[in-house]
Formats: C-alpha cells, sequence, structure tokens
C-alpha cells in the first residue's frame, strides 16, 4: 500500500480499515450515484419520449433522418470497450497487471474512435440543415447524444489517468478500487449509448 | 456489520481544520451559517413582496432604499417578479435544504449512529463547496443584466425560456439549481452510505432515532428525484442557451412543436417528493424531541417508522396533483386524486403517535419542545388545509390561490422551519459546548408561532376569497379589492414575525460567545451523541459503542431506582437486578 | 406596409380599450371574507364540499389542540410519565382504526363527491354540448384575452366571427363551452364567481363550460403566473338576458365583419372546434 493513501481529507491515517471493506462501501455510494443518474437520464428520456408521442411524423418530412451505420458501429465499439476495461480489471484482479496495463488505453482509444465516430454524425446531420434550432427532432437528437458524449469524455480523462498510473504500477490485486468504480461508470455509459441507439437511431 | 473505523490526527492547519474540513461536524456548521445567511436574504425578499402588498406601489422603506435605490424604492412589477420567484428557490433550495439536510443531517447521523464520521469526508466536504458555489451563482443572477430570474420558483416555460425571461439571471438561476441539485446528491449518497454501513454494532435499523430514520429516508429520496429536477433544469438551458425546442410550443392550437407539459411533469415528478424531502427530517426530528421532552418512549416506534416509509413510497407517485388543471388526462387526474388522499393515512399515524407520545407523559417545556410543539401546531393547520387541494372539483377552485400559498407555507416553510429552530436549539450545545438563552428562545417562539399563524392562515383567507398567486396589484380586480384591509393587517404580521426572528439572532451570537457551559448531557437525552463531550472531539467516539437498545428508553420505574435518573443511555448496560423491559425487547427484531 | 397594419390594429382596440375600462366599475365588489359571490348554476357544489372538508379539517385541528393543551397542563414536568411503548395490540389498533376511520369519513367523502362534480359536472364537457350552447374560443397572449365567437356560419376562423378583447358576453341560463389555446406563454382562465378554471397551453386546446344562474359583470382573471404584467390580465365577464345576448351578439356581428381585415394576419386565429 502506498504511502499516499495515508494522508486522508483529516490528516494522517493512524488505523487502517480493512480493504475490502472500504471498497464495498465505495461501492455501494457509487450504486447509488448511478441510480441516480439512471433516473437524469430517465427525465431526458421520458421528454423524448413525450415530444415523440404528440408529433405526428417522426423525422419531420423535411429533416434528414438519422443515419444507422456510423452508430452501429459506435455500439460495436462502446461493446469492445467495455469488454476490454473489464478484461483489465478481472485481469488485475487475478494478479495479471499486464493486462490491465495494456486494457485500459486500448479502452481510451476505443473510446476516443466513438467520440470521432459521433462527431462524423454531427458533422454530416449539421451540413444536411439538422441544427439545434430545427425543433424538437433536432433537440432530442442533438440534447441527448452531446450530454451522453459529455459522459464519455469524462470516462475518456479518467481513463488516461487511470492508462497513466497503472504503467507506473499503482494498482495491485489488493489495491484497484479506482479501476472498479470507473468500470462501472464505464459500463453504465455504454449501457445508456445502447439505450440511445434503440430509441433514437433505431426507432 | 460494522466497520473499523479509523481515527485521524486533527490537522494543524487553519484551513484545513476548519474550511476545507472532511469533519462532519465542522461542514455541517458551515452549511447552518450558509443556510441561515440565505434564510435572512430570503426573508428579506419576502418582506419586500408582503410590503407591496399591503403599500401597493409605495416606496418601501429601509429595504428600498438598500436594494432599489436605482428604481426610486418602489417595487416595480418586474422587480416584484424576481422578488417572489427568487424568494421561492432560495428558501427551498438554500435555506431549507442546507439547513434541516446540510445541517442537521451532517451534524447528527454520525453522532447519532455511533460512527466517527461520514463514509466520504472528501464528497463532503466537496458538497459544501458545490453547494456554495450555487450560491454564489444565486447572488450572481441578480447582479447582470437584464434582471434576475422571474418566471416563478416553479420556471414553467415557455415562461422560464427566451420567450418570457430574455435575461442572464434566469439561466444563471437554473444553472445553479442544477449545481445545488449535484451537492445534494453528493450528500444523499454519503448519507445513505453512512447510515447503511457505519452504524455502531448493536444499532439495527429499529434502533435509529427517528431523526435518522427521516434522513435516511430524505436521502433516498433526494437521491432519487433530485436528478430528475436535473434533466428538466438540463432541458431548459439547452432551450435557452442553444435555442432548441423542447419546451417551445407554437401559438394556439398548433401541434409539433415543444411540450411545454413535460416541465410540469419533469418539474412536479422531483418537486412532489421535494416537499417530503423537506418535512420528513421535520417529522423525525419532531418525534424524537416529543418523546424527549416528555420523558415517555416514543408511543408504536415502529409505527411512526413506516408511517414515514409509506410516505416516502407514496409521495412518488402523487404528483400528478399539482397539475389538475392543465388539460391532463381525466383517468391520470383520478389516479392521482386517490394516491394523494392515501397519504393521509401514515400522516394521521404519525400525528396521533406525537399525541400519544405526550399523552401521560411528563411534559418538559424547554426551547426545542416548545418549536417541537409549534412544528405539530402548524404542520396540523397545513396537513389539514392540504386535504382539498387534494381532489379535483376542490382543486379547480383553489389552483394557484392564496389558498395554496397558505397551505404550502404552512407545511414545508413553517413546520420545516419551526423544526430547524427546535434542532438548533436542542443541537447548539453539542455543536458549540454551550446552551442557548431559553428566555429569549421562549420570546423568539412565541413571536414565531402566533405571526406565522397569523401572516398564512391569513393567506389560506385570502385564497378562499379567490386571490390568485403571485400578482403585482391585486386590487386591479374588482373581486379583490375589498382584501385590501386584510392583505394590509397579514403583511403586518409579516413585518412582526421577521421582527421576531431578532431575538434569534441576538441568541445565536450572545450564547456562542457567553453561553452557559452545556456540559456533556444537558437535555438528559439517551441516544449516542449525548455520550460524548460537547463539542465532540473530532473522532467522535474513543471507543465505538455498543448499543442495546432503541432512542427512547425513558420513565422505566426500575431504571429510576437503581440509578436515580429515568432515562437509559442506548449503549447503557441495564443496571444489575432490571430487566429489558418487553417495550423495548418489543423493539428488537 | 406591415407597421400601417400594426397602426391600424392598436386603433382598432383603442375604443375597445377605453370603454371595457370605462366600465369595470361597474363589475360587482365583494365583501368580507370568504367565497366570491356564486353565480354558477353549480358552484355550490364546490362551496359545500369545501366548506364541508374544510369544517372537519377545523374539528379534527381542534381536537389536536385541546389534547395538546391537556398534555401540557395536565401532564406537566410534575406528571409522573407512564411507562409506555404503545406497542401493545390494542395500542396498535387503535391508532390504526383511528386513522382509517378518519380516511373514510373525511377523504372518502371528499373523493366521493369530487369524483361525481367532476364526471357529472365540471369535466363532463358533452353534457354541456346542447342546441343552445354558445361556443367560444379564448386565445390567450401576454397578457390579454382575445375571444372569438363562431358568428352565424357556426364556425371559427371566419369572417364572421365576433372577436373582442378581454369583453366576454354570455347568455344567463345557458350553457357555455369554452375551448383555451395561448400563444406565448401559459395562462390561466379563472372566473372566481363561477368556480372555474383551466389552463391555456401553447400548442394545446383545454376545455372549460360553464351556466350562470344570474346576470351582472364579473372578473375574468389570469391565475398563471405569466410574465410582469400577470396582475393587470384581467378581462370582463358579462352575463346578460337572453334578450340583451342577442341584441349585443347582432350588433358585434355585423362590425365584426365590416371590420374584417383579411390582411390582418395576426388576427386570423382560431381552430376548429375539438367535438367530445
Amino acid at each position: 500500500m502506498s504511502l499516499a493513501a495515508d494522508i486522508g481529507p483529516m490528516g494522517k491515517v493512524i488505523k487502517y480499515a480493512p480493504n475490502e471493506r472500504r471498497d464495498w462501501n465505495a461501492f455501494l455510494g457509487m450504486v447509488i450515484f448511478l441510480g441516480s443518474w439512471i433516473m437524469l437520464f430517465g427525465g431526458i428520456f421520458l421528454t423524448y419520449g413525450a415530444l415523440r408521442a404528440r408529433a405526428e411524423i417522426w423525422p419531420p418530412l423535411d429533416m434528414p433522418p438519422l443515419p444507422l451505420d456510423f452508430p452501429a458501429m459506435n455500439t460495436l465499439v462502446i461493446v469492445l470497450s467495455s469488454a476490454s476495461l473489464q478484461i483489465g480489471l478481472n485481469g488485475v484482479k487475478a494478479g495479471k497487471t499486464h493486462l490491465l496495463q495494456w486494457g485500459l488505453p486500448v479502452t481510451t482509444v476505443l473510446g476516443t474512435l466513438f467520440i470521432v465516430l459521433q462527431s462524423v454524425v454531427w458533422f454530416d446531420l449539421w451540413q444536411e440543415g439538422l441544427q439545434f434550432t430545427s425543433g424538437p427532432y433536432a433537440s432530442v437528437f442533438y440534447a441527448i447524444t452531446t450530454f451522453h458524449a459529455a459522459h464519455v469524455l469524462i470516462g475518456l480523462g479518467a481513463l488516461l489517468w487511470l492508462s497513466i498510473q497503472s504503467w507506473r504500477g499503482m494498482y495491485t490485486p489488493a489495491r484497484y478500487l479506482s479501476i472498479r468504480l470507473w468500470a462501472m461508470y464505464w459500463h453504465f455509459v455504454g449501457i445508456i449509448w445502447g439505450f440511445i441507439f434503440l430509441t433514437v437511431y433505431v426507432l | 456489520m460494522v466497520e473499523l473505523q479509523p481515527i485521524h490526527e486533527v490537522p494543524e492547519s487553519f484551513i484545513k481544520r476548519w474550511i476545507f474540513s472532511g469533519d462532519h461536524k465542522v461542514i455541517a456548521k458551515q452549511f447552518l451559517w450558509a443556510g441561515l445567511l440565505f434564510l435572512a436574504f430570503g426573508g428579506t425578499l419576502a418582506m419586500m413582496i408582503r410590503w407591496q402588498w399591503a403599500y401597493p406601489g409605495e416606496k418601501v422603506p429601509v429595504l428600498g432604499d438598500l436594494f432599489l435605490s436605482a428604481q426610486g424604492g418602489v417595487v416595480t412589477p418586474s422587480t416584484y417578479a424576481t422578488l417572489f420567484t427568487t424568494h421561492g428557490l432560495i428558501m427551498v433550495f438554500w435555506a431549507i435544504t442546507p439547513l434541516l439536510i446540510g445541517a442537521f443531517g451532517n451534524l447528527v447521523i454520525p453522532l447519532m449512529i455511533g460512527a466517527r464520521d461520514m463514509a466520504f469526508p472528501w464528497l463532503n466536504m466537496a458538497s459544501f463547496w458545490v453547494f456554495f458555489l450555487s450560491q454564489l451563482m444565486v447572488i450572481a443572477s441578480f447582479l447582470v443584466e437584464l434582471g434576475g430570474a422571474a418566471a416563478g420558483w416553479t420556471t414553467y416555460p415557455p415562461l422560464s425560456t427566451n420567450v418570457g425571461t430574455p435575461g442572464y439571471g434566469q439561466s444563471i438561476m437554473v444553472a445553479a439549481l442544477f449545481v445545488t441539485g449535484i451537492a445534494t446528491i453528493m450528500g444523499a449518497l454519503n448519507y445513505i452510505t453512512t447510515i447503511i454501513r457505519f452504524r455502531a454494532p448493536g444499532m439495527t435499523y429499529m434502533r435509529m432515532p427517528l431523526t435518522i430514520w427521516a434522513m435516511f429516508l430524505t436521502s433516498i429520496l433526494n437521491a432519487l428525484f433530485v436528478p430528475v429536477l436535473g434533466s428538466a433544469g438540463l432541458l431548459l438551458l439547452f432551450d435557452r442557451t442553444f435555442g432548441t425546442s423542447f419546451f417551445i410550443a407554437g401559438a394556439a392550437g398548433v401541434q409539433g412543436q415543444g411540450d411545454p407539459i413535460v416541465f410540469q411533469h419533469l418539474f412536479w415528478i422531483f418537486g412532489h417528493p421535494e416537499v417530503y424531502i423537506l418535512i420528513l427530517p421535520a417529522w423525525g426530528i419532531v418525534g424524537d424531541l416529543v418523546s424527549f421532552f416528555t420523558r415517555k418512549p416514543h408511543y408504536w416506534y415502529k409505527g411512526s417508522v413506516f408511517a414515514m416509509i409509506a410516505v416516502t413510497v407514496v409521495s412518488a407517485v402523487v404528483y400528478g396533483h399539482h397539475m389538475y388543471v392543465t388539460g391532463m388526462n381525466p383517468l391520470l387526474s383520478h389516479t392521482f386524486m386517490l394516491l394523494t388522499l392515501i397519504i393521509s393515512i401514515p400522516a394521521e399515524v404519525l400525528f396521533l403517535n406525537w399525541l400519544h407520545t405526550m399523552w401521560k407523559g411528563s411534559m418538559q417545556l424547554t426551547t426545542p419542545m416548545l418549536f417541537a410543539l409549534g412544528t405539530i401546531f402548524v404542520f396540523g393547520l397545513g396537513g389539514l388545509t392540504g386535504i382539498v387541494l387534494g381532489t379535483i372539483s376542490t382543486d379547480i377552485y383553489l389552483h394557484d390561490t392564496m389558498w395554496v400559498v397558505g397551505h404550502f407555507h404552512f407545511t414545508m416553510a413553517s413546520a420545516s422551519f419551526l423544526a430547524i429552530f427546535a434542532g438548533t436549539y436542542f443541537w447548539f450545545p453539542k455543536m458549540y459546548g454551550r446552551m442557548m438563552d431559553e428566555k429569549l428562545g421562549r420570546l423568539h417562539f412565541a413571536f414565531s408561532l402566533i405571526f406565522i399563524t397569523l401572516l398564512f392562515g391569513g393567506q389560506l383567507a385570502a385564497g378562499y376569497g379567490g386571490h390568485q398567486r403571485r400578482l403585482f396589484d391585486p386590487y386591479q380586480y374588482t373581486f379583490l379589492e375589498h382584501l385590501l384591509p386584510l392583505n394590509r393587517a397579514v403583511s403586518h404580521a409579516a413585518f412582526a414575525l421577521a421582527f421576531g426572528q431578532i431575538f434569534f439572532v441576538i441568541n445565536f451570537f450572545k450564547s456562542l460567545v457567553s453561553g452557559k457551559e452545556a456540559g456533556d448531557n444537558p437535555w438528559n437525552v439517551g441516544t449516542l451523541e449525548w455520550t460524548i463531550s460537547s463539542p465532540p472531539p473530532m473522532h467522535n467516539f474513543d471507543v465505538i459503542p455498543t448499543v442495546r437498545r432503541g432512542p427512547h428508553e425513558f420513565a422505566n420505574p426500575d431504571v429510576k431506582e437503581a440509578l436515580g435518573r429515568d432515562f437509559l443511555y442506548q449503549d447503557e448496560e441495564m443496571p444489575e437486578n432490571v430487566e429489558e423491559p418487553q417495550g423495548a425487547l418489543a423493539q428488537l427484531a | 406596409m406591415s407597421g400601417l397594419r400594426h397602426i391600424k390594429k392598436w386603433i382598432a382596440t383603442v375604443p375597445v380599450l377605453l370603454w371595457s375600462s370605462s366600465s369595470f366599475a361597474a363589475v360587482q365588489g365583494e365583501a368580507g371574507i370568504g367565497f366570491p359571490r356564486d353565480v354558477s348554476v353549480d358552484g355550490e357544489r364546490i362551496d359545500w364540499l369545501l366548506n364541508v372538508t374544510n369544517g372537519f379539517a377545523l374539528l379534527l385541528f381542534i381536537i389536536m389542540c385541546v389534547w395538546m393543551a391537556i398534555c401540557i397542563l395536565k401532564h406537566n414536568k410534575n406528571h409522573t410519565p407512564d411507562y409506555d411503548y404503545g406497542t401493545s395490540k390494542h395500542s396498535v389498533y387503535t391508532a390504526i382504526t383511528v386513522s382509517v376511520l378518519i380516511f373514510f369519513v373525511v377523504d372518502g367523502n371528499l373523493f366521493y363527491n369530487s369524483v361525481i362534480d367532476v364526471n357529472e359536472i365540471f369535466w363532463n364537457y358533452k353534457a354541456a354540448e346542447t342546441e343552445d350552447t354558445v361556443r367560444i374560443e379564448v386565445n390567450a397572449r401576454q397578457w390579454a384575452w382575445s375571444i372569438r365567437y363562431p358568428g352565424p356560419d357556426n364556425m371559427f376562423n371566419t369572417k364572421d366571427d365576433i372577436v373582442t378583447l378581454n369583453d366576454m358576453r354570455v347568455p344567463v341560463n345557458k350553457p357555455i363551452s369554452l375551448q383555451l389555446g395561448a400563444v406565448d406563454v401559459i395562462h390561466s382562465f379563472f372566473l372566481p364567481n363561477l368556480r372555474i378554471k383551466n389552463d391555456a397551453v401553447p400548442g394545446m386546446i383545454n376545455k372549460l363550460w360553464f351556466q350562470a344562474k344570474e346576470t351582472g359583470e364579473f372578473d375574468i382573471a389570469c391565475t398563471q403566473h405569466c410574465g410582469t404584467y400577470h396582475y393587470k390580465m384581467k378581462g370582463k365577464l358579462t352575463i346578460l338576458e337572453q334578450a340583451d345576448y342577442d341584441a349585443w351578439y347582432k350588433e358585434a356581428q355585423i362590425n365584426s365583419e365590416r371590420d374584417y381585415d383579411d390582411t390582418d394576419a395576426q388576427a386570423h386565429w382560431g381552430w376548429k372546434w375539438r367535438e367530445m
């Protein structure tokens, strides 16, 4: 255990809590946080549902329909990135730290790829005349996808930092809490994308 | 079950100990100060509103020169809109929430469950500073061009979009709501984790003080429903800044655009639980105090707990009664009407339990108890006047009238604030090691209770006459002209109420400096926070206590004979030859 | 060109405004505390239900206060407290029984009557549609009520419509059916003397109906905060004898048709009547 962990927000730690128990607290906290965030996205999806229900034609006739090809690829990308992160997490649990050291950068690259592909979709649609101000259809599309992408970006920042830390040898089978928490976050963001893909792009 | 919690060394630097501190007691005090300041702020705004109703168009004395000098000291229609909008928002999100949940939640949760600190001290600290940032944003919203927020505290679009309020103030206010929501969620997940994981050995769920139960349920509601407000605020911000059209609809009868009613759904999905978020901790505090100061065990403790759980669950599915006149589907309205009325059953159970606890007790009329009784009194008034707002036909007439205003000021404003004062008088000794002055406290109580009743009772009366909310000059309407004398009298009650709060301010500062030394347990109460010194050391408990019974073990004659006092600490072993009583045993399950 | 049109429109509204503001003094005032005078056929149902329920509430509140007073005076600090956890079967059953009893009496009465009132009267728009029903469309904007009668062809948004501003006239003892829309923000149409209210929401058409039993002049109020001048969003409801109404209707119809301007796009609101 590194020395840095001995300094808490309230000064030097004199007695340690057993690691697993502290991890369990953090796990519980993360579950509650993600529960909250499900409600946040739930509110946005509810708005989408209501707008869609009152629209007669969706998408409106003068608006470009949403593409399926790139988003489908993106779904694959995000599934792969979740998988690679999970492999890394399982690796560090089992003591195979190299799996983590490669899993994290691979996830980061895949996450970046996701953003790139999503940007292409945005760019194309913007060119075709679908802009923020083009009515509820465009509002729903841009609000949901950009808000989700913001979550991906936050995840990417964390993954980058975790990658660096992993190459510095900060994670061991006894100490990988932050990996575990960020993996939960990343899977959550992936699942949200699944919903977006199904409800916004496919339906 | 229980954690091995570390004892931390006390940080030496002032900043780490008192400003950016992870110590839950310091954070509680920070919330207390921040909340009290904004309470004064929100109250000042209310005074200007009341002045306008009493003396429409006349120059506001004192406050006019201070805040409205640019417009000659009078309240203009647009200032008025900002006044009532920000009064509501500030009181709900920046006064009651930090005081009741931020201050008392932080203070009592670890102390009452026997923990050394919150589960995530860092997060706790961040929660306060994020909250503080949102307060700064609120202040900033007054100072920008085109004026502050003015769409009402409910922020209904399209009025709250650029269509109705083009000023930056509205945008900043909506953003501040989002930010304070994040702070609330941080706090909530901290509280939930702490209560689940950090209870001392033997502190089963059915031995927790009612305050802790209330904080627990409130936090669950917070964690689940504040994000819904977040989503509504976020989409509203998109509408305001990027020109999207979630909530902006076209002209009459034109379909296919955005839907302003969806915002109302989102707002009230959050908003109805929110009123219980603000009242549950008050119920918890009252439930405990009534038992403590009648020196009698809480009557049917389990019933009170289950009633609070029932309210928590049902509160999530009744929000539609805020929207009876929006053209909502009648079938949906009827469902909401039935669910709304059902919530009165657990509320009645709670009331009966409080009243039964008092019955044949030994009432000690200390200041905290007075305020607890006052809470029951005003909540009774507020609750009973709310029944007619739950059913459609009566709500059609009363919707958006002063009746509604009077009702929710009795329940979520007065009841919450009286409980906040009860809690402040009660835990002040634990926070600062000194007692508050009883005489000033009683004076404060008398002023508060009398004038709250007159003030909000007068609003109910105006509402019966059909007086709508949020009117800059109600006397434009012929059918309201005769209400000027009533409104004027009610305004004077409001000014007297504000004047009465001065006693609290004096008391607070005086006691801080020269209050009587409190000692460990000034109230002779058995919950865990009174087993340690006042104020407690940073790690609270030298040894984590082992809890043996519920929080309300009073009036046991055998204990009195053996120990010479009428209560037992929660972690105290039974004196020899005294059997653990049946009532207490019943709570073990 | 467009500026000219606006000037014309404003000039047209001046006499209307002048006339209506001068006659506001005739609107009936109120006195004392309590409901405004009820001039509707069915409003007494709401008044009765409110009074009964609040009577119950007052009774419960008084019982609570007496109970607390006894505790404070009699079971004071000199009283030896009972050692009672209130967990006996007897105590629990009492608490539950009392709660449920109160619920069934107070809330039950309220619920039952409210359901009947709402379904049979206040939201029963089908019953409001009779041979004699007067149909009116109301379009709310910041900060005025535009009111439209269909005219002889019984169609809205046609040349023969009667259009007024803040001035609604209806015959007594006839069902009046209203449909509400809004242009900019949410407003709420409230007739205090007739005990009815409904929101006017942009993008939606809401309904409302009433039947007056007395003639007179009354306020139309806005109950939803709709911006800075919300308090000025006042209209006037004039309830007339059938003959007076018919006379006014005839004259107003002729005037409206004469003043019809088919270049004024803004004045051409109105929607197809939404049938139930």
